[in-house]
């Protein structure tokens, strides 16, 4: 059985009879069992996986309404809440949370007929980029496992990227979803802030971040964005988009349309010549599909990441206030306490990362700093914005590299803030914004993925996708060596 | 580096969001360097940019009725203690 299919023809499978859910399910949890141990992608298995194939292959068999996902083995980032089932987020502090009640994404899924096969590894709350601050250890790159795999979802793009599910969802605050799609040659989407519901998804910034899909191929990407998005009155944040179906038309090609060379983006310090060649061979290919591409320049792009880390650093301050041992935590008695010196002693079980970016949230908004910091980081998003609905009145979409390098080894970069920083030069920008930026595998270069990043303006996922779908079929990657 | 945070401003921080920090210097330093970077913000000439607020409309919010939960979401707690949630004394 090849479990390395699309969605797509996963569901085709099936409708065809040439395997059962189980059987497929089964195959799946074989495969994990034999590679995870080396790629670490997952947390945890759901136990109760062949159970819920059993039940799909039922419904099937007696011809009763089934999703239209019929039994597809996803899996779940460990910062999305399914009831009844932990969700750690990487974190010794919620080593043991239980969630109350399950995310609107999954619950979608759920009424779908998906099975979520696991949960996956992700670095400490969403802060990272490597998996390297994963407090259960770092997942590894398939494409060589002395790499990183990129992060925050690095488990979810480990476990698409080497055939333990057909697809995955993760969350994506500065890249955290594109990044790993990058590194693991997958397909990455942050939708629009607000087409997707954020409930049950655990706060790191609030203001940017986003749920998204990570799959083999644009139309599997196309084709979960279709169960996904939708207004939650549980999000007040969620936007219309008018009944989308994402999946029509997506091979329209992009004959005729616009698209900016973000040139900030293609000649940064810290851009990789083979990325940047990889860059310049995807424009060229743009081209000869009958795109018109020429550079654009977003003069705030080169002060995105500082703006970023600071507007996200106050946010995760706050929302990790909640961290107090008597709302959410673990076993420590609070016998002798008083009750901030308790709260201290409780959050020492946090992740350095964590820490840091928690005392930076309490730096850079406070009096004194703020008006350098955190008010200068706002207006900076600001002005990108306008930038943005500028360059979006001449131009249908954005091109650059997803991310400036490729993976690095383990250990290589942590112990550098500002290199580290800088990796996510190229994604920021879609999050402060809000525009939806799709990450497409293009090439492997000395064994290593490379992918490229398009975005588009608000809501238009529908011509984003195309244009990913047209971009996605002029290449011919190889197998991943697992 | 004189605008720079120093340690002790970084035992203060630390002490405002409770976090319990035995060696401050195993942080100070990347800190540090994460502000230093920041400093780039006071090139990007933005002094008279006017801030983009994020609004939600009035109709957007939930309406304001109690829904009722009957999970027994006390159970969750670590520290739950008969009908009492347990918490370190206030002073």
């Amino acid at each position: 059985m090849d479990l390395g299919i699309s969605a797509l023809n996963y569901v085709n499978g099936i409708k065809n009879n040439e395997f059962t859910v189980e059987e497929f399910i089964s195959e799946s949890l074989d495969h994990i069992k034999q590679v995870d141990e080396k790629l670490h992608a997952f947390l945890r298995i759901n136990d109760s996986a062949i159970k819920n194939a059993k039940e799909i292959d039922a419904k099937i068999k007696s011809n009763q309404n089934v999703g239209r996902c019929y039994g597809m083995p996803i899996s779940v980032k460990d910062n999305i809440c399914i009831e009844g089932s932990k969700t750690t987020c990487a974190s010794k502090v919620l080593e043991n949370f239980i969630a109350p009640y399950t995310s609107t994404v999954v619950s979608k899924l759920h009424s779908e007929d998906v099975i979520i096969i696991g949960k996956t590894n992700m670095d400490e709350f969403a802060m990272g980029i490597s998996t390297e601050f994963s407090a259960y250890g770092p997942s590894k790159n398939p494409w060589n496992t002395d790499y990183v795999p990129g992060g925050s979802s690095g488990g979810s793009g480990v476990s698409v990227s080497a055939n333990e599910c057909v697809a995955s969802l993760g969350s994506d605050t500065g890249g955290s979803i594109r990044n790993p799609a990058s590194f693991c040659s997958v397909v990455g989407l942050k939708p629009t802030y607000g087409l997707v519901s954020r409930y049950g998804l655990v706060s790191y910034a609030n203001s940017i971040e986003q749920i998204g899909p990570m799959t083999k191929t644009v139309e599997d990407s196309a084709f979960l964005l279709n169960m996904i998005y939708g207004i939650d009155p549980n999000d007040n944040t969620t936007i219309d988009s008018k009944n989308q179906d994402y999946l029509s038309n997506i091979d329209a090609g992009i004959n005729g349309k616009k698209i900016g060379i973000v040139t900030e983006m293609t000649n940064s310090d810290g851009l990789s010549a083979d990325v940047l060649d990889a860059n310049n061979d995807a424009i060229k290919t743009f081209e000869k599909l009958g795109a018109n591409c020429e550079q654009v320049s977003l003069q705030m792009v080169p002060y995105t990441v500082a703006a970023y880390y600071t507007i996200t650093s106050t946010e995760a301050g706050s929302n990790l206030a909640r961290y107090d041992n008597v709302r959410y935590g673990y076993e420590l008695d609070s016998s002798g306490f008083e009750f901030n010196s308790y709260i201290s002693q409780a959050r020492s079980k946090l992740g350095p990362e964590v820490i840091r970016r928690m005392i930076l949230g309490g730096f850079v908004p406070s009096a004194g700093h703020a008006g350098k910091y955190f008010l200068k980081a706002l207006k900076v998003k600001s002005k990108l914005i306008n930038e943005i609905n500028h360059v979006f009145e001449k131009f249908d979409f954005l091109i650059s590299p997803t991310v400036p390098i490729q993976p690095f080894k383990f250990g290589e970069k942590i112990n550098d803030p500002v290199s580290f920083m800088m990796i996510d030069f190229n994604t920021v920008t879609a999050n402060l914004t809000g525009i939806p930026a799709i990450s497409v595998p293009y090439k492997i270069t000395n064994g290593l993925p490379i992918g490229i990043q398009i975005m588009s303006n608000r809501l238009e996922e529908h011509s984003l996708l195309q244009a990913a779908y047209a971009l996605e079929k002029t290449v011919d990657l190889p197998e991943v060596p697992v | 580096m004189d605008n720079l945070v120093n340690e002790e401003e970084i035992s203060e921080v630390a002490k405002l969001m409770k976090i319990d920090l035995e060696d401050h210097s195993a942080h100070i330093k990347r800190v540090q360097k994460m502000l230093e970077y920041f400093d780039i913000l006071d090139s990007a000439n933005v002094e008279s940019e006017e801030i983009i607020v994020q609004e939600t409309d009035l109709d957007k919010l939930r309406n304001d009725k109690h829904i009722p939960y009957d999970k027994n979401l006390l159970k969750f707690l670590k520290t739950y203690q008969g009908k009492y949630v347990k918490a370190p004394k206030l002073n």
